[in-house]
């Protein structure tokens, strides 16, 4: 081929291509609504993955599977709960025309994907990530998170001190950064309201035993403890205490202690473990019972806490989105921030524009039996928090 | 006072988690990473048994055997074309297992975390040295005894355990002698995998039986074995316990610093005593 | 052409995917697949040439990960001389490790590499949290700042690394035919007659262990960069596993073959992983059927091919 028919063809190519491109300039409305999922569905954490998927899936089909007059098109994507996977997964879902980002589970794989969304300005749903710093003030412009943040599920069991009446608390916090933070705010708090705090341990992220220090609360005359641990660390606790009787007169709680899954996971010993519920199937709102009736119907069990605040989060956002009538993305976030939701499945939620972090109530609940149809041990909501004790100024 | 009987069953418990490790080490020369999947199965495989007979023991006596029947299939599929070729190539092959363990255990039981507990006669704490002490903490100090002696006793003093001494040291001698020294090693991967189990069943009313489990012990138990000389079960009592002790003070005195600890004791024994702090030969490997 | 150059071949046409389709999804795992090359080709040298498996590169790969982080968004340094600190100190640790691991050999050579860099994690999620940022990591770890280029777009950060990848796979070809390979060769194959004949095992060893730090530390920084993020999930063992996977399912002591490996690993973890969710069972399988079947890896593999394709012609 000689120069000249190169330059020809390349030239037509291009002409083409410019064509084709302002076409889509002018119409600009894909054939579908492109979300891309990020979340752990193999391994220790596929559960989280399975119950968001569920929530979002049921989100979708309950408003007919369309958004802004097009259907609703998902990709799920493992993350394998490593940021490495998750941002690659993130990359190239939006290099293929996703709109937003639904994801992730960890904190360390949503700070990663935060990256990516900013840098392309797409959305980013956050529905389970805790970690204070995923929303901050003047911090990430493309980042929502919909559900409870730590800080917030912190100042719940500072409440719960309060109302329990506990006077003297002993702590034990995972050995890292955000549980350090957290209970620093709890015991300055707490020594302020009146509360002698007795002494605290941490002990290495993942721990398996936990008998010493058991021991050594056991002979302290604290009538609390916190155990601001999560997951398989607060199960291990909880299991080991049981076996030590250290229940027996001490309340045993925290924020994030408990929720069904775990409950289960501990069994009996965790009966009257007392802590910060994300979310809750026996809400008792109109939103919340056609939620759970349609969720039992689909998938034939309760909805636990991944589902609940996944299902709130995307209706919230695409009910967003379809406000606008816009395809454009920066509407989509001027339409979110600020927007409040006055039928979500725990009540009335407001994305704060300055943070993008939903203000809403706290649910606190305690660990009973349960009879059918309810699991073997359930949790029972026993305070609900107002989202003005929870909630601090805005903060960078 | 208390903490030393904590410390005791910690230290046993290492034990009981690393024995498995340090026997197919010593006696085969393969580090078995999939060490950790075979714990977990064997905690699974406990909590299916307590699920279906209702009975604690049952499951400690189901699942190690159910693991070595396993285990004796990866020997035989698997590990056996390799023995000829560098020992890199065994390590590999394990670790290739780990991700078929894992995945066949996320299969069969999914990805709820299950639970067991100890059997009535553990149930309670007993009252000593003005604390309550678990009955479970107890029995898993004698288990690990039992375990400990009975190992002890057939390794070094049985014909079986002379056989097998025999066979990892020279093959072609024992060969010759007339013994099948496939049939020995496939033996001893075998009853490896089972003491992983049983490790896992034991430590089962401890810990969230949960898919991640095994990741979090096999550094623990190569810590066991490195401390204790590789493949020296006197050496892993001795060094299980020594870890045990140390991370029971450290607990009381300062819980953020346990990790630390331990690793502490190992690089001082990697400094001092290459070849292990109570290993009566020189290194092995 | 031999088997050796029809390799070559497959790894060019791996890599340059992206510039035969500039608008297809791959760029992002291309990307990938350039810096853990860099990643497997520093650890071949070690395990394939040298003969030494380690089980604690994560560490160096890791810390690279970090030095880069740090460097640039706290120290406010330029992203090119952050990434070769990121690789001095990748190499350094290594130095330091090698002190304490040489003196030993096989297994527990690899047994000490990772209680060591099971260490540095820990310390990297607990201890040195105010640098590390925790179990959280950082985020935001930025890409460089060169020509008015902008690298944050994933097609032009492809041509940066094709260039590291280049200059990564020359310098280990170069290593591989100097002096200093051909020792380790030889040491590799028996190491008491390397001894007799008078080269010091240990300082070559020593310095092979360094030069497979410094690659390791430069690809950490530089994956650090792709994701935006680094995290303490970078320095666990199982990172290290994952490159040890990569190089012998690639064909160790080759040049070409570990990168084979890792374009493998991370075709299927792409791919793979969206057709079931039990890819890494399946990986396992895979794994332990080439491991057995193929010791050689795919390079053995191709080159057996070609044998029989070509009989009579040597590579």
């Amino acid at each position: 081929m000689n120069i000249v028919k190169s330059t020809i063809l390349t030239a037509a190519c291009a002409a083409v291509l410019a064509f084709t491109g302002s076409n889509y300039a002018m119409a600009d409305e894909p054939e579908s609504f492109k979300i891309g999922a990020v979340l752990p569905f193999s391994g220790p954490y596929g559960i989280i993955g399975k119950g968001m998927k569920q929530g979002a899936e049921l989100a979708i089909e309950m408003r007919g599977g369309k958004v802004l007059g097009k259907p609703v098109e998902v990709t799920w994507e493992d993350s394998e709960t490593k940021p490495q996977p998750a941002v690659q997964k993130a990359t190239r879902l939006i290099s293929s025309g996703a709109q937003m980002i639904f994801g992730a589970a960890s904190s360390a794989s949503t700070a990663a994907l935060q990256g990516i969304t900013e840098q392309r300005k797409i959305p980013l749903l956050v529905t389970i990530s805790a970690d204070d710093k995923i929303t901050r003030k003047n911090g990430y412009r493309y980042t929502f998170r919909t559900s409870n943040t730590l800080g917030m599920e912190i100042r719940m069991a500072l409440e719960f001190t309060k109302a329990a009446g506990l006077k003297k608390v002993y702590g034990v916090g995972a050995d890292y950064a955000v549980t350090r933070d957290g209970w620093d705010a709890y015991k300055a708090a707490a020594e302020a309201a009146g509360v002698e705090i007795v002494g605290v341990d941490y002990p290495p992220l993942g721990n398996r035993d936990y008998s010493v220090i058991i021991d050594k609360i056991s002979k302290t005359d604290a009538d609390g403890v916190i155990l601001i641990v999560t997951g398989s660390d607060g199960v291990t606790f909880l299991k080991q205490a049981g076996q030590a009787g250290l229940g027996k007169n001490k309340v045993l709680f925290g924020p994030v202690l408990q929720d069904e899954v775990l409950a289960a996971a501990v069994g009996p010993d965790a009966i009257g473990a007392a802590s910060g519920v994300r979310y809750h199937y026996s809400l008792d709102n109109p939103a919340n019972k056609a939620f759970v009736e349609a969720y039992r119907a689909k998938y034939n069990e309760w909805p636990d806490s991944f589902a609940g605040e996944a299902f709130d989060g995307m209706s919230w956002f695409l009910d967003a989105v379809d406000s606008t009538n816009s395809w454009d993305r920066e509407e989509w976030v001027k339409a979110f921030e600020g927007s409040v939701r006055e039928n979500s499945v725990e009540g009335r939620k407001e994305m704060r524009a300055c943070d993008h972090q939903a203000l809403q109530v706290g649910l606190w609940g305690v660990v009973e039996k349960g009879e059918a149809p309810y699991p073997d041990l359930k949790m029972k909501i026993t305070n609900i928090f107002q989202p003005e004790v929870l909630f601090p100024e805005c903060e960078e | 006072m208390s903490t030393i009987v904590i410390g005791l069953s910690m230290g046993m418990l290492l034990f009981l988690l690393a024995a498995g490790l340090t026997l197919i080490f010593g006696m085969l020369r393969v580090i078995n990473f999939a060490h950790g999947s075979l714990y977990m199965l064997g905690a699974y495989l406990a909590f299916q048994m307590v699920n279906v007979t209702g009975n604690f023991w049952a499951g400690l006596v189901a699942a190690p055997i159910i693991a070595a029947a396993i285990g004796a299939l990866m020997e035989r599929v698997a590990l056996r074309p390799v023995y000829n070729r560098d020992h890199v190539y065994q390590l590999l092959l394990t670790f290739g297992f780990i991700l078929v363990l894992d995945e066949a255990v996320r299969i069969i039981w999914g990805l709820e975390y299950k639970q067991m507990y100890p059997p009535e006669l553990f149930a309670g704490a007993i009252e000593m040295f003005g604390s309550s002490v678990p009955s479970y903490r107890l029995f898993i100090i004698g288990f690990g005894a039992a375990v400990s002696a009975a190992l002890f006793f057939i390794l070094d003093r049985s014909r079986y355990g002379m056989i097998i001494r025999a066979a990892s040291g020279d093959p072609e001698m024992v060969r010759t002698l007339g013994i099948n020294v496939s049939l020995v090693r496939t033996g001893v991967f075998s009853f490896g995998a089972g003491l992983a189990a049983l490790g896992g069943a034991v430590a089962g009313p401890l810990f969230p039986i949960e898919l991640g489990m095994g990741f979090n012990i096999i550094i623990d138990s190569f810590i066991v074995v490195i401390i204790g000389g590789l493949g020296n079960i006197r050496g892993a009592v001795l060094a299980a316990l020594l870890i045990g002790m140390t991370r029971a003070l450290g607990y009381s005195y300062a819980p953020s610093w346990v990790d630390f600890l331990t690793f502490i004791l190992l690089i001082g024994t990697l400094i001092l005593r290459p070849e292990g702090l109570f290993s009566r030969k020189g290194r092995t490997a | 052409m031999n088997a050796q150059r029809l390799m070559a071949l497959i790894v060019a046409i791996v890599i340059s995917v992206p510039l035969m389709f500039p608008e297809g999804h791959s760029i992002g795992m291309v990307n990938a697949i350039l810096i853990w090359s860099i990643f497997a080709i520093g650890f071949d040298l070690v395990f394939g040439v040298a003969g030494m498996l380690s089980f604690g590169h994560a560490a160096f790969f890791g810390v690279g990960a970090y030095t880069l982080s740090l460097l640039t968004m706290r120290m406010g340094w330029d992203f090119l001389p952050a990434l070769g600190a990121a690789g001095v100190i990748g190499g350094a640790l290594a130095l330091v490790f090698s002190y304490f691991a040489i003196r030993v050999s096989g297994l527990f050579f690899a047994l000490l590499t990772l209680a060591l860099s099971q260490l540095i994690y820990i310390m990297a999620g607990t201890k040195l949290r105010m640098l590390t940022g925790g179990v959280d990591g950082i985020a935001g770890v930025p890409r460089p700042d060169l020509f008015g280029i902008d690298f944050y777009d994933d097609g032009n950060y492809y041509f940066f690394l094709l260039a590291l990848f280049v200059l990564a796979l020359l310098i280990s070809g170069l290593i591989r035919i100097s002096p200093l390979g051909q020792a380790l060769k030889a040491i590799k194959s028996n190491e008491v007659r390397a001894e007799q004949i008078g080269f010091n095992v240990q300082r070559l060893q020593r310095s092979v262990f360094t030069i497979s730090g410094i690659y390791a530390g430069v690809s950490g920084g530089l994956l650090a960069s792709l994701i935006f993020y680094v995290g303490p999930q970078m320095l666990h063992w199982s990172t290290s596993g994952d490159v040890v996977i990569m190089v012998l399912l690639g064909g160790m002591g080759t040049l070409f073959g570990p990168i084979l490996g890792v374009a493998i690993f991370e075709i299927m973890r792409e791919w793979l992983s969206t057709q079931t969710s039990h890819w890494y069972g399946i990986l396992g399988l895979i794994f332990i059927i080439s491991t057995i079947g193929m010791p050689k890896g795919i390079a053995g593999l191709i080159q057996q091919l070609w044998n029989r394709i070509m009989p009579g012609g040597k590579s």
